[in-house]
């Protein structure tokens, strides 16, 4: 038990609750200078996701969105690319599993699963652009990645507007989907289920995405952690140098990096397009392109910790919709509380640090081998963001 | 309309004063990204600046009635929100690209619910009369035909948005203080040791950086409109960020990147009115961005193997003659 | 001549332990060129830290121009007039010539920095000084000596009287050294005192008026040049190696495994760093590469393993050429590196132990099953791997990071031994660890060798090259100088000549040996 307290995890875990902790004091203290009645207002906030069957179905289904978002954005993270393109292969991928669904005469099982595939592999490809600029000119990818995300999402409104959408509609959306070829509700249709499951029918929609999402979950925790592939893109995320002299194809890594997160980007907009909108519309992925990335750094980069840093977010999410129309307070306070969670988790001085030797040997051994390693060292740990 | 009209349109001086207007807005960002970057913290968190600035300005200007206070809390603000980035940056070793990012959240989420607190609407604040800084009529040129319309009658923040970029020029370049900050960004070690204080230089970097992004969030809420909209840099200052690698971390060069941003926004817009689907002619701008960059960093790249074949070249010669010798 | 500087009784030793200065004793007289020699690991840099402030004697005295004083920082030792020029230049790569000289302290005008003047300052003291340099290039397009002139007068327009330069020659061509000599010369005839540390002992003749020597931390002693030849000096330098305790059985020099033709390289600079080196590798050998660090070493080891691309040559191994394949293709080939900086190339220091150890095997079977890593494999292996070379650690799951640097060492003599390989290249094998991880690293050495590897092994340990090698190639500014065919008749002063560019053999003599 000792040793558990003092074990790296558990550490890791107690900095984030702090930064969690203080973050939603703040959130508290702002409500008391803004709201008539902060009690009431940060009660629906931090109660309100559970006080109805509809509303956990709420929370459930974004929680889904930004575990798959996280999911994406911790694959890229977990090889040091600063790669923020989830948002365009998110939107593209919501079109092609759109337009399968509406469009491929197919029988709903087949046009369900050909959905799916569409869907990852544009998500792939979108990808492959910032990445090979990246691994064979070194161009910025944070750059070029959010500029596509802007082309892709105009893409999605040229094709939306000139090709799918239903001139009926009062709204720039294309036609309902049909209901067979969407996704159904995640609780089997068995004998002694069968009255939980028409009561969730009625009030939620959460859909059998939920199976596709632990999936992904635990896809992603082996693929990083128990394959070869994983191996090498943590390798080259840890130490680029390493991974080149133990024969590791650097490039290969990176672009391999940030076409498998497309993937996930690509089942996120599966989600949204059939088991959220049921159709696909204007501004459908708006304000998600960032969220991978809080949640990604709320789990520490782990996989593992993706369904909860999700569910957690989506909680204060669903929470923050419920004040909103219940109280005074609006449900950007959320966001407000996201970044101080943010600012704080990575503040290595701020909050207790998880101190290993790993620090004391870099120092000594700088050192020893002149300020010319130690200028290298600091040099690596900067290269990402200059 | 016909393409001709649209080409006529694009030889037109209210093109080119649009490509003016569209680029002022980028210039902003660009030119304090610009200053923190070569100072070696590179500020992720213009957009959220812009907005920022944005909004305090608005709101300012409808509490005091007063222009320039409005001005001056909104620079205020700005750099606020870039001093909070630095410090968790600088002293608790947040990793600046994150941290960045936590700020642009906080200042789309903040600035969104301050609005609805302040004027009970979540889109806008159309609500509270706000107030526009003066547009500069230059005597004299706003006389002349064709160039006048092109330099005059613009927002007297486009104006100091292209005088910024001389500014910044003699900062970076003349000042004591700008050369000492370009050098705690190209080689920390060596500034320290010449008793240059790398933290406090980037630091006020950052600041600098707060005031342009700021400045550039005022030009979009209270130059042609004169209101706050929610997410208002809408993008700029990304585009900022993506014209430093453009132009080459030259203020100059930045400047010609921004306006190259403006013009094919401009000719998007120009397009427009042609029978090419707006959300097309409305990827002209991103994509010749992506475009730029890649031919940027293809042809660094081949400057780099040129380098090298001529050492080896030079060097092949030399064993030659040493041979024969 | 009176003393400018006095340090007396240094001792430095480094919070790990490390004796870096033991009671130095070290003095310089105004006006002199002083040299100050030593092998790598010495103590010659530490002293000139502490001299410029930017390390703090752990016991000792410095006094300068009369009066004993404290350094805080290298700010303190500027104000005192002492200048420093490092090894690796510390200028900003965009600035002009003059920018860089003038950095920190420019001339204003009107609150602006005033160019004219700046350029101006330049070439007053590059006249001055005979230190000719284009005040308004920029630093990135100009070659290394100017680099180095500009950093001489950086610490000349900062006042300096005292200049120490921290082997100057180091990267420089024979004409630049030339340039540099004489510039040296002006500025002491205009009353500046140089300390030059190097490692040549043809310039401390042909440049120094004293020099002192110093070996394993402590000073050996200071002497008039003209009084000393270079195989004296060579004999203070080199000393008397302890021989290691090692018992090494008697070689069986196998078949070729490795041949090594015309290597040559190139810095990014354009400076030739390995000239046509040609040598052969055999099995049951140990070739021992001796010779001053920053002599081609570092460039030999990673041109052979693929990490540096060459500018011409062929190494053949098995009947192919692999000069400049991917470092995987060579590691399929059967060639193992011990790669001379732990941290930089060695391992991924957040990455488990077991994950360290096999990043050459990974890919392929047994550990990969399918598409799987066999991680209960990588477990058995990494517990098999951590008793075999008794790596101190809990279990294998923990960071490599979290160990001692012997230990981190042995995960990567663990990895690349247990390839068996049909080739191991070992750079700096035992640097900077404790004695024990040492020792068992040597052992295995010749463990390996007796078994049939074919080894090349480049260490700046003196010692440790002659008592673990069977033959030995000395390696001068990128160029073989010397090969002797049985390490254990040759003496290290002999070597030492050869180490250090006094003595060459001629092709024909080392034809038969490489």
């Amino acid at each position: 038990m000792k040793s558990f307290l003092k074990s790296k995890g558990f550490r890791e875990f107690l900095r984030i609750a702090l930064a969690l902790f203080i973050g939603l004091g703040l959130g508290f203290i702002i409500t008391l200078f803004v709201s008539e009645d902060p009690i009431n207002a940060y009660k629906s906030f931090l109660l309100g996701p559970l006080s109805r069957l509809n509303r956990i179905g709420d929370w459930l289904e974004e929680s889904l969105t930004l575990i798959l978002l996280g999911l994406t954005i911790c694959i890229v993270f977990n090889a040091s690319q600063w790669y923020i393109g989830v948002e365009g292969q998110m939107i593209l991928g919501a079109m092609a599993a759109g337009i399968v669904s509406l469009y491929v005469p197919l029988p709903p099982a087949p046009r369900i699963l050909l959905a799916f595939l569409a869907a990852m592999i544009v998500g792939a490809l979108w990808g492959l652009i910032p990445a090979l600029l990246k691994a064979y000119y070194n161009a910025n990818e944070l750059v070029t990645s959010l500029m596509l995300n802007t082309i892709a999402l105009k893409l999605f409104e040229y094709v939306l507007k000139n090709f799918i959408m239903n001139e009926k509609s009062r709204s720039v959306s294309s036609e309902s989907i049909g209901k067979e070829f969407r996704l159904g509700t995640f609780i089997p249709d068995l004998p002694f289920l069968h009255n939980i499951r028409e009561l969730w029918i009625k009030q939620t929609s959460v859909t059998v995405m939920v199976y596709v999402v632990i999936a992904a979950v635990i896809v992603v925790y082996y693929l990083l952690y128990k394959t070869p592939f994983g191996y090498e893109l943590r390798m080259v995320g840890i130490n680029g140098k390493f991974a080149r002299y133990g024969g590791i194809n650097v490039n290969r890594a990176v672009i391999m990096s940030i076409m498998v997160s497309g993937i996930f980007a690509g089942l996120a907009g599966v989600h949204i397009t059939l088991a959220i909108h049921n159709k696909l519309i204007s501004n459908m992925t708006s304000g998600l392109g960032f969220e991978g990335i809080n949640i990604a750094i709320l789990a520490s980069n782990n996989p593992l910790g993706v369904p909860i840093a999700g569910l957690l977010y989506g909680y204060l999410r669903a929470g923050s919709d419920v004040m909103e129309r219940s109280s005074d307070v609006s449900r950007e306070l959320v966001f407000v509380i996201q970044a101080m969670v943010l600012l704080l988790v990575t503040a290595e001085r701020l909050l207790p640090v998880v101190r290993t030797r790993i620090a004391e040997n870099q120092d000594s051994d700088n050192r020893n081998n002149g300020s010319k390693n130690a200028k290298q060292l600091k040099e690596e740990g900067e290269s990402h963001v200059a | 309309m016909s393409l001709e009209t649209v080409i006529r349109g694009i030889f037109s001086s209210l093109f080119i004063a649009s490509v003016i207007r569209i680029s002022t807005p980028i210039i902003f960002p660009a030119m304090g990204g610009l200053v923190a970057q070569v100072a070696g913290v590179p500020n992720m968190a213009l957009e959220g600046i812009m907005n920022v600035g944005a909004f305090t300005g608005v709101m300012v200007s409808a509490f005091t009635g007063s222009i320039w206070l409005a001005i001056l809390a909104g620079i205020i603000a700005g750099v606020l929100l870039a001093l909070l980035l630095g410090v968790f940056h600088l002293h608790f070793k947040s990793d600046l690209f994150i941290a960045g990012l936590a700020a642009n959240l906080m200042a789309s989420g903040g600035t969104v619910f301050l609005l609805y607190i302040i004027t009970g609407d979540k889109g806008n604040s159309s609500t509270v009369r706000s107030l526009s800084v003066p547009n500069v009529n230059i005597p004299l040129i706003k006389d002349i035909p064709f160039v006048g319309e092109i330099l005059s009658g613009h927002p007297v923040f486009t104006y100091l948005a292209f005088f910024s970029v001389f500014l910044v020029y003699i900062f970076l370049y003349r000042t004591r203080f700008g050369t000492h900050l370009r050098a705690v960004g190209e080689n920390p070690e060596a500034a320290t040791t010449l008793g240059i204080n790398v933290v406090r230089t980037r630091m006020i970097a950052l600041a600098i950086s707060g005031i342009f992004a700021a400045l550039g969030g005022m030009n979009l809420s209270m130059a042609y409109l004169q209101l706050f909209q929610k997410e208002m840099a809408a993008g700029r200052g990304w585009i900022g960020i993506a014209a430093i690698h453009l132009g080459a971390r030259k203020p100059v060069g930045v400047m010609l990147a921004s306006i190259l941003f403006g013009f094919a926004d401009a000719i998007s817009n120009q397009l427009g009115s042609l029978n090419i689907p707006s959300q097309l002619v409305q990827m002209i701008p991103y994509a010749t961005t992506v475009v730029a960059l890649a031919v940027y960093a293809i042809q660094q790249r081949q400057a780099a193997l040129e380098r090298m074949k001529k050492y080896q070249k030079e060097h092949i010669d030399s064993l030659a003659a040493e041979h024969q010798g | 001549m009176q003393p400018i500087i006095e340090m007396k009784e240094i001792v430095k030793v480094y919070d790990n332990g490390v004796v870096a200065n033991n009671g130095v004793n070290f003095t310089v007289n105004k006006g002199e060129i002083h040299a100050l020699v030593g092998e790598n690991g010495a103590g010659k840099s530490t002293l000139m830290k502490i001299l410029y402030g930017i390390e703090q004697p752990t016991e000792g005295e410095i006094i300068v121009d009369g009066k004993s004083v404290t350094f805080k920082s290298s700010l303190d030792a500027i104000d005192h007039k002492i200048g420093m020029v490092h090894q690796n230049f510390m200028l900003v790569p965009s600035f002009t010539v003059a920018s860089n000289v003038v950095l920190g302290g420019e001339p204003l005008k009107k609150g602006l920095i005033d160019r004219e003047r700046v350029l101006e300052v330049t070439k007053e003291l590059s006249d001055q000084f005979g230190l000719f340099v284009q005040p308004d290039a920029i630093v990135d397009s100009i070659n290394v000596g100017q680099r180095q002139r500009v950093e001489i007068l950086k610490t000349l327009y900062r006042k300096a009287e005292i200049l120490i330069l921290d082997e100057p020659t180091a990267v420089l061509t024979p004409q630049e050294t030339q340039d540099l000599f004489k510039a040296i010369r002006t500025l002491v005839q205009q009353g500046k005192t140089v300390i030059f540390i190097t490692h040549k002992l043809r310039e401390v003749k042909e440049i120094s008026d004293r020099v002192t020597v110093m070996r394993h931390g402590k000073m050996i002693g200071t002497v008039d040049t003209k009084d000393v030849t270079r195989e004296q000096m060579a004999n203070m330098m080199v000393g008397r190696e302890v021989f290691l305790n090692i018992t090494k059985p008697e070689m069986h020099r196998a078949e070729k495994r490795m041949e090594i033709k015309d290597i040559s390289f190139l810095s990014e600079t354009g400076r030739p760093v390995l000239r046509e080196v040609s040598f052969n590798l055999y099995a049951g050998e140990i070739l021992g590469i001796a010779g001053v660090e920053g002599n081609g070493q570092t460039e030999l080891v990673e041109v052979l393993t693929g990490l540096k691309k060459s500018a011409g040559g062929r190494v053949i191994v098995k009947d192919e050429d692999i000069l400049d394949h991917s470092p995987r293709d060579i590691r399929l080939k059967g060639i193992a590196h011990i790669p001379e900086d732990r941290l930089t190339n060695g391992v991924a220091i957040r990455a488990s132990i077991e994950e360290n150890l096999i990043v050459d095997r990974y890919f392929r079977a047994p550990y990969k099953k399918g598409v799987m890593l066999d991680y209960k494999l990588v477990d058995t292996k990494s517990k098999e791997l951590i008793k075999q070379f008794s790596i101190l650690t809990p279990n294998g799951k923990l960071p490599v990071g979290s160990l001692s640097g012997g230990n981190m060492q042995k995960v990567i003599v663990a990895r690349e031994f247990s390839s068996d390989p049909y080739v191991l290249i070992a750079s700096q094998p035992t640097r900077g660890i404790d004695v024990g991880a040492t020792e068992f690293i040597r052992e295995e050495l010749v463990r390996i060798r007796t078994k049939g590897c074919a080894i090349l092994l480049v260490s700046a340990d003196l010692g440790e090259v002659m008592s673990l090698s069977d033959r030995i190639v000395t390696l001068y500014e990128g160029k073989i100088t010397g090969v002797f065919p049985k390490a254990a008749e040759v003496s290290e002063e002999e070597l030492g000549l050869y180490m250090l560019g006094i003595k060459h053999q001629t092709p024909e003599e080392m034809e038969k040996f490489l």
